[in-house]
């Protein structure tokens, strides 16, 4: 199954833009990384609906529901990454999630998430006779999680719901620095040897979790008339990443690797968020989430000096969003049955003095009489980092999101 | 739906089309990152590097001798032929009145060598008195049904079984040869053999077996599989009768015949092979003093990752003076060496590199039967593997082997070469040839020479080792 789904996830081309911390773990896509999510400043776990879905950060929420909804998301990020007076841009198309959620009446909501939860990817070649560069630098790091969900809503207090899921880490972690010889300091006698030489420092391992099968979420959700909360928590964990470090001159031709197995203590997070409605179709949300890192996260590097460990400091997301509900009624004016968002977040990253600060636009566009949904978000922002090593960047991403909704299983009556 | 799925793949174009990579600033970031820009190449020489060991493995399998055969003897060795025959001696039966009847073995000599332009001026003509012992083994009679599967023989089982030869007859003969260019050979065989073949009737199978160990000169002839050797019988009494058998195989078998039993002798044309062992000590010491750091290297798996081995070269002090070889050619060493795979020492050829100022200067420095008194021979895999899991205190262990003739000694293509203009070109045993512009010539010599090499030197000489490095050890 793992296989099945590491294929899957390779042809889907999962993969993100920014450049911080990719030694590291990589960039994290917040909330699941969902389009609807996103349109709306990744606020609005608390918001309840019928076609809300799964929610990686409470997965009480979709107890709620009352629809199968299936969601796919795509994103198209443009990344600048600049210092002083240098910069360049990276642009990656990737696919943070896909979401199923299927209700079962008084038997609760199951659901299930595959979320990529962090990755970095960068492919570079750059010969460069000036500076003296001559290397090819490939990272493909992808951590993603495989979240089972179940969501019930309380029989003698039907406006709370208890929800629980299991995250299931698996992903793969590849890095690549090939690299063309430097003979300043040999004689030109003997430069001949190296004529074509290319070799490669390649690291290659797995993702798991350290001594156990998953990490957990746990979450309570309350659906007032007005007012709708949440809160939740999710269990710490230690990522476990085995690597084997070689030095290879082709895929064929390699030395013996060496194994070196480096471990990430993930913190426990606490997640909270309050939807307000008013006048029927408009909504008001904020979310925080908040992880207090205390460890350092052990860097790949291995090799050539590179800094062995990524500083971390406490992580946490603030959102704000706003959506107006698109009709449910068929017969309305297409405009008035559009879902209309909008959103900011302020995101303090798990790596050092890095701080990132967004906002976005978005809309739920209903497509024919099918169920179908279109979620389309607009982002924007900039991360902001100090330190001689992270390079502040501005980004700048549309966001998809396929939904299709259905009635499976359901009666007329119900 | 359609449309929407096509979505994505638009927006990879059109971001595919929009943005370039700015490689000075990327540059700067990688160098903020700390990542390697390149990899610094150092190099370290192990001088006055004294063998364990060293042992000579020869090389005696029967040579399937399908497309062509040797015989004869030369530089310490002697190769015997063997060709297999199904005859029915119907027609020596009806020439049982008369005395006069020869046989003779036909051979068509290999003409790439004969008629070679490159051969030395003094090469030709090769004549000698040959002492021939001529030996062979006449079937019991076989229906024909028998008889007629004798082609269906394996060669392998052929091969293996001309490992345990056992004469049944033979008989000694001299006979004059004389090759010119284009020639065939006729050996006269003696008359023991047809007067054995007259008396066994019948259809029957004839191994023949010749051998020359005292011959001064090794001859190439075609195997069956390009011009069949034929074993001729003629009535010379009667009206000219004869019969005429095609061998269906044909083989060689090389013998050594070396006197110094401690001496490191290696031939050419064989797969004789000199396997030398090196301590690895001097090595992991010499890595320790230029890097500081400890080697071997025995933390966690022992598997030394910090650095690889772009380039090992080994060089020995060499004399040829004890060396001989047909053509006069210079001939290139083959190396190998034990790698571990999966825990077991593999034999591994390595891939030699093309030094090309050096060779067009002094020619290929892998060679004897050259000038100067050195050889150097990479040996990169094999350090490669002995840096990589020193831990276990293996040794270095390298193979050599006598390898081609090389006829363009200064040439650096790595096969042939293809002239660009007129010009006459000088070998290195003296011969000479005119070339024109478009022609192609041969880096190597198409035939191999059977020579001999004494490497016993090898053994009080120290050799010196050089490794081109690449660390990944960043800046202090």
């Amino acid at each position: 199954m793992k296989k099945l789904i590491s294929a899957l996830l390779c042809v889907s081309g999962f993969s993100f833009a920014s450049m911080i911390g990719v030694d590291a773990l990589g960039q994290e896509q917040i909330a699941g990384g969902s389009a609807a999510m996103a349109g709306r400043g990744f606020a609005g776990n608390a918001k309840t609906g019928d076609i809300e879905g799964v929610s990686v950060v409470n997965p009480a929420r979709q107890a709620f529901d009352t629809k199968v909804v299936l969601n796919l998301n795509f994103l198209l990020d443009v990344t600048t990454v600049s210092r002083s007076s240098s910069s360049f841009t990276t642009s990656t198309i990737s696919m943070p999630s896909m979401n199923l959620s299927f209700p079962m009446g008084d038997f609760g909501t199951i659901g299930v998430s595959l979320w990529q939860h962090y990755a970095s990817s960068i492919r570079e070649d750059i010969h460069n006779e000036e500076e003296k560069w001559n290397a090819e630098i490939e990272y493909q790091s992808s951590i993603y999680e495989l979240v089972p969900t179940y969501a019930i809503r309380l029989p003698f207090l039907r406006m709370v719901s208890l929800g629980a899921s299991a995250h299931f880490v698996m992903g793969s972690f590849t890095r690549s620095l090939t690299l063309g010889p430097d003979n300043s300091e040999i004689s030109k006698d003997d430069a001949w040897a190296t004529s074509n030489a290319m070799v490669s420092d390649y690291v290659k391992g797995d993702w798991e979790i350290k001594n156990h099968s998953a990490y957990y979420t746990f979450a309570a959700q309350y659906r007032g008339r007005m007012a709708s909360y949440f809160f939740s928590i999710t269990t710490p964990y230690t990522l476990s990443n085995e690597l084997l470090y070689d030095f290879r001159f082709s895929a064929l031709d390699t030395l013996a690797p060496t194994r070196y197995t480096r471990e990430i203590k993930v913190p426990a997070m606490l997640a909270t968020g309050v939807n307000y409605r008013f006048n029927k179709r408009h909504n008001v949300m904020v979310d925080v989430a908040w992880r207090a890192w205390d460890r350092d996260v052990e860097n790949v590097a291995g090799s050539w000096g590179m800094a062995e460990i990524t500083k971390t400091q406490n992580d946490f997301n603030i959102s704000l969003g706003y959506q107006r509900d698109g009709s449910d009624v068929f017969y309305d004016a297409y405009w008035d049955r559009i879902a209309y968002r909008a959103g900011f977040w302020f995101k303090n990253w798990y790596v050092e003095d890095v701080s990132e600060i967004g906002g976005s636009i978005g809309a739920g566009l209903p497509l024919g009489r099918k169920g179908m949904m279109l979620d389309l978000a607009i982002q924007g922002g900039a991360r902001l980092a100090d330190g001689d090593r992270n390079w502040s960047e501005g980004f700048f991403g549309i966001r998809l999101g396929l939904v299709g909704v259905g009635n499976w299983g359901k009666t007329r009556g119900q | 739906m359609k449309k929407l799925l096509l979505l994505p793949f638009v927006a990879l174009f059109v971001s595919s089309c929009s943005f370039d990579m700015d490689d000075e600033g990327l540059s700067h970031w990688l160098s903020d990152q700390g990542m390697p820009s390149s990899y610094k190449v150092q190099t370290v020489t192990v001088s006055n590097l004294k063998p364990i060991s060293a042992e000579v493995l020869q090389d005696s399998r029967p040579l399937n001798a399908i497309t062509r055969g040797m015989f004869g003897a030369a530089n310490g060795m002697s190769i015997d032929a063997v060709f297999d025959f199904s005859i029915d001696s119907a027609f020596t039966a009806r020439m049982k009145k008369t005395d006069s009847v020869k046989s003779s073995l036909i051979l068509r000599m290999v003409e790439s060598l004969y008629k070679s332009k490159f051969l030395p001026l003094d090469f030709f003509p090769i004549e000698e008195e040959l002492k021939l012992n001529v030996s062979w083994i006449l079937s019991e009679k076989l229906s024909q049904k028998e008889w007629n599967k004798l082609e269906d023989i394996n060669d392998s089982v052929w091969l293996h079984e001309l490992e345990s030869w056992k004469t049944k007859k033979k008989a000694d003969t001299t006979i004059s040869v004389s090759v010119g260019r284009n020639d065939s050979l006729v050996f006269d065989l003696p008359s023991a053999l047809v007067s054995d073949i007259r008396k066994n009737a019948g259809y029957r199978r004839l191994q023949l077996r010749l051998s020359a160990p005292e011959a001064s000169n090794i001859y190439r002839f075609y195997g069956p599989g390009v011009y069949f050797p034929r074993f001729h019988i003629e009535d010379l009494g009667g009206n000219g009768d004869y019969v005429t058998y095609n061998a269906y195989r044909s083989a060689s078998l090389p013998k050594n015949r070396e006197k110094c039993s401690d001496c490191l002798i290696l031939h050419s044309g064989v797969f004789d092979s000199l396997v030398v062992e090196f301590p690895s000590k001097p090595i992991m010491k010499a890595l320790s003093d230029f890097y500081g750091d400890e080697f071997p290297y025995t933390k966690g798996d022992s598997n030394d990752v910090r650095q690889a081995v772009v380039m090992a070269e080994i060089t020995f002090f060499r004399d040829d003076s004890k060396g001989s070889s047909e053509f006069d050619f210079p001939i290139m060493l083959e190396t190998g060496s034990y790698v571990d795979s999966v825990g077991v020492a593999v034999f591994r050829s390595e891939n030699y590199k093309i030094d090309r100022p050096r060779i067009n200067e002094s020619g290929h420095p892998n060679m004897v039967f050259h000038n100067g008194d050195s050889l150097a021979l990479q040996v990169t895999a094999g350090m490669r593997d002995l840096i990589n899991r020193g831990g276990d205190e293996r040794s270095f262990k390298m193979v050599m082997r006598l390898g081609s003739s090389v006829v363009l000694d200064k040439d650096s293509s790595a096969t042939y070469r293809v002239v660009t203009e007129k010009d006459t070109i000088e070998y290195d045993n003296g011969g000479k040839i005119v070339v024109d512009q478009g022609d192609t010539l041969d880096v190597f010599f198409s035939e191999h020479d059977y020579a001999r090499y004494d490497f016993t030197s090898i053994k009080n000489k120290p050799a010196t080792l050089k490794l081109w490095l690449a660390s990944k050890r960043g800046e202090e």
